[in-house]
């Protein structure tokens, strides 16, 4: 059939709109829309990046619009032709969704002055990485008196009843599964190993959270005591005086990429750009990476110090060796089945 | 009799233009969309280009999906009974109370009305954790010796689901109790019935359309009460809006989703058609006179 859902969607929607608006066809000019993710994210961009983006183009409209990575897809897609967002922010899953729907245009990467810059992972053409987000051990210090140093810890008999993790919705839990089954020989392409890696956690699981939002208020309850963890949330807690630390465990702390996208048929192109330019910055990404954002910067310009140094690595150098990289491309592939098999299998 | 027959034909005609702007808005922002739904659901691929009722058979034949189903509706049913006999007593109570009291009853029941769910279900949380109150308690009375695990359990979610619903069991119940004109327990009693069999010949059937109207807004509002499923219940307990969300979002695959909402949509219309059902034989009672 011609008539597909996204077709229908964005014709029924064009047709409200026009009859809503009259005049929405002659007036095209509209702000800069930058779809950020919510809270701590929302926070810094709004602090930040938007300050520096408007004093270099000279005080362009921006809109910053926070919603998840899913609900942007769900919006582009609605209506492809006159998108209502012109930069969108993904984790490594979402971005491929969105760049598999052809949603987002290629990133013109020659014209970039800071491109070239980026560490190589970052360097995506359909959309560089701004920035990384980072998986590790969390631990609450008051109870676990020796830092955990591997994976394999969460395993041990002294944590019965006292690990948290998160369910296959999140990248932080999936991402932690595939990474567990590396542990014990298996790859992206095959996690058998980690499901039955989780399979003997059992006895040790106390929550199996439903997102990595919820998996931190635990700590918060005491409920649980260690669990694999996002480094930002981590000290977002930390900062509000919850006793929890994070630790990348020596098989390497988990990076995913966080990748900013120029929206396909977006009517401010040039400022979207400009918009991208900004945050690969060597300025942005420094602010960004001192409190209290602590973001880790891509941009191997960027002279690591305070906390990320302390905690994750002091040059990109360290960071290359302590981090690890996951092929999202192979993850997307089979995660339906993996996320149906978690569903089926774990129950505590 | 006040069963009034006066001029129907004057007062239809003016409610039916009255409520043709919320009709209207709920053509074209439910009944469309939901015709939207249902036209995706009839797809066998995630992009939604070839017709079939594969997700359909996938759902029906899947026992982990009619389990999922099946369970959701079980949840429902438990949080309803659990707000039946926990609300029951404060309708009553309400009803025998003079007016300060009275006052007191209605700010306790519409009080959690006026906190967001997000809040309440915080709160649970903070009161079934391990280190939370409940297990606090029973600790320093040396009544247990390790933490309870509350949080994350089914019980624990019946409990939080029962008083975030609470309200909705109550306010009916109040009403269709405050109708029942208290000479008739009095006369039930002169002519020689206990309390008991006042409260079950008498009482229970005149309260029927309250208790009726009370569990389906409870029964329809616990099953579908994701934010508080999911943050109680966590992310090895599976619902049918977790398992729709789960579709939807992160794996995109929105005809599969889109046949779940319409399966879990049936089966709670088939509820409460059971519970209306149910209804109208009661209001046969009620009136009986």
């Amino acid at each position: 059939m011609m008539l597909d859902r996204r077709r229908l969607l964005t014709s029924a929607l064009t047709l409200g709109a026009m009859h809503a608006f009259p005049g929405m066809s002659l007036a095209q000019a509209r702000p800069l829309v930058f779809a950020t993710f919510t809270g701590s994210w929302e926070e810094a961009h709004k602090a930040v990046l938007v300050p520096a983006f408007r004093k270099a183009n000279a005080d362009a409209a921006i809109v910053l619009d926070p919603m998840l990575s899913v609900d942007q897809i769900a919006k582009v897609n609605a209506a492809k032709a006159n998108p209502p967002i012109d930069v969108m922010l993904h984790d490594p899953g979402p971005a491929l969704v969105a760049i598999g729907q052809d949603l987002v245009d290629p990133f013109p990467a020659d014209k970039s002055a800071y491109f070239k810059d980026l560490i190589p992972e970052a360097q995506d053409a359909m959309g560089p990485a701004p920035f990384f987000q980072v998986v590790g051990l969390t631990y609450n210090p008051e109870t676990v008196k020796t830092p955990p140093t591997s994976w394999a810890d969460l395993w041990k008999p002294e944590f019965k009843g006292k690990v948290g993790i998160t369910n296959l919705n999140s990248t932080l839990g999936t991402g932690w599964l595939v990474e567990i089954a590396r542990m014990r020989g298996g790859s992206e392409a095959n996690v058998d190993e980690g499901f039955k890696a989780l399979e003997e956690l059992k006895p040790n699981l106390a929550a199996v959270a439903a997102n990595p939002g919820a998996l931190a208020t635990l700590f918060q309850q005491g409920q649980i005591d260690i669990s694999p963890g996002n480094f930002n949330a981590i000290q977002i807690l930390k900062a509000r005086g919850v006793p929890v630390e994070f630790v990348a465990p020596k098989e390497g702390a988990i990076a995913f990429k966080t990748t900013i996208h120029i929206v396909k048929n977006s009517p401010n192109k040039e400022l979207a750009f400009k918009l991208i330019e900004a945050a690969l910055s060597p300025e942005v990404q420094t602010t960004l990476m001192n409190s209290p954002y602590l973001i880790v910067p891509t941009n191997t310009k960027v002279a690591m110090s305070g906390e990320i140094a302390k905690v994750l690595a002091k040059d990109t150098a360290e960071l290359k060796k302590k981090f690890v990289f996951q092929d999202w491309k192979k993850i997307n592939e089979q995660r339906a089945s993996w996320i149906e098999k978690f569903n089926r299998d774990i129950k505590i | 009799m006040k069963s009034a027959t006066t001029a129907p034909g004057d007062v239809t005609s003016f409610s039916l233009g009255l409520a043709l702007p919320l009709g209207l808005a709920f053509a074209i922002f439910f009944v469309l969309p939901l015709a939207q739904l249902f036209y995706l659901s009839l797809h066998n691929d995630t992009a939604a280009t070839v017709w079939g009722l594969g997700q359909y058979i996938k759902f029906l034949t899947d026992p982990f999906s009619l389990a999922v189903l099946g369970s959701t509706l079980l949840l429902g049913a438990e949080v309803t009974l659990a707000c039946l006999v926990l609300g029951y007593p404060i309708a009553w109570l309400y009803q025998r109370s003079g007016s300060r009291v009275q006052t007191l009853i209605i700010m306790i029941v519409l009080l959690p009305l006026l906190t967001s769910v997000v809040v309440r279900t915080f709160a649970w949380i903070v009161i079934l954790g391990r280190q939370g109150i409940i297990n606090s308690v029973l600790q320093s009375l040396g009544l247990i010796g390790t933490p309870l695990r509350m949080i994350y359990t089914q019980g624990g979610l019946i409990a939080a689901l029962a008083q975030v619903q609470m309200p909705l069991m109550v306010l009916p119940l109040i009403t269709a109790i405050g109708r029942i004109d208290p000479n008739l327990s009095d006369a039930s009693a002169s002519l020689g019935a206990g309390s008991w069999r006042t409260f079950v010949k008498v009482m229970l059937p005149l309260s029927m359309p309250g208790i009726i109207a009370g569990c389906t807004l409870t029964y329809a509002a616990a099953i579908t009460a994701f934010i508080t499923q999911s943050l109680v219940g966590g992310g090895q307990m599976l619902f049918m809006p977790m398992y729709l969300y789960q579709q939807a979002s992160t794996l995109q695959n929105w005809p599969f989703a889109a046949a779940i909402s319409i399966i879990f949509l049936f089966a709670v219309l088939a509820i409460v058609a059971l519970f209306s059902t149910l209804g109208r034989r009661a209001r046969g009672y009620g009136d009986a006179r």
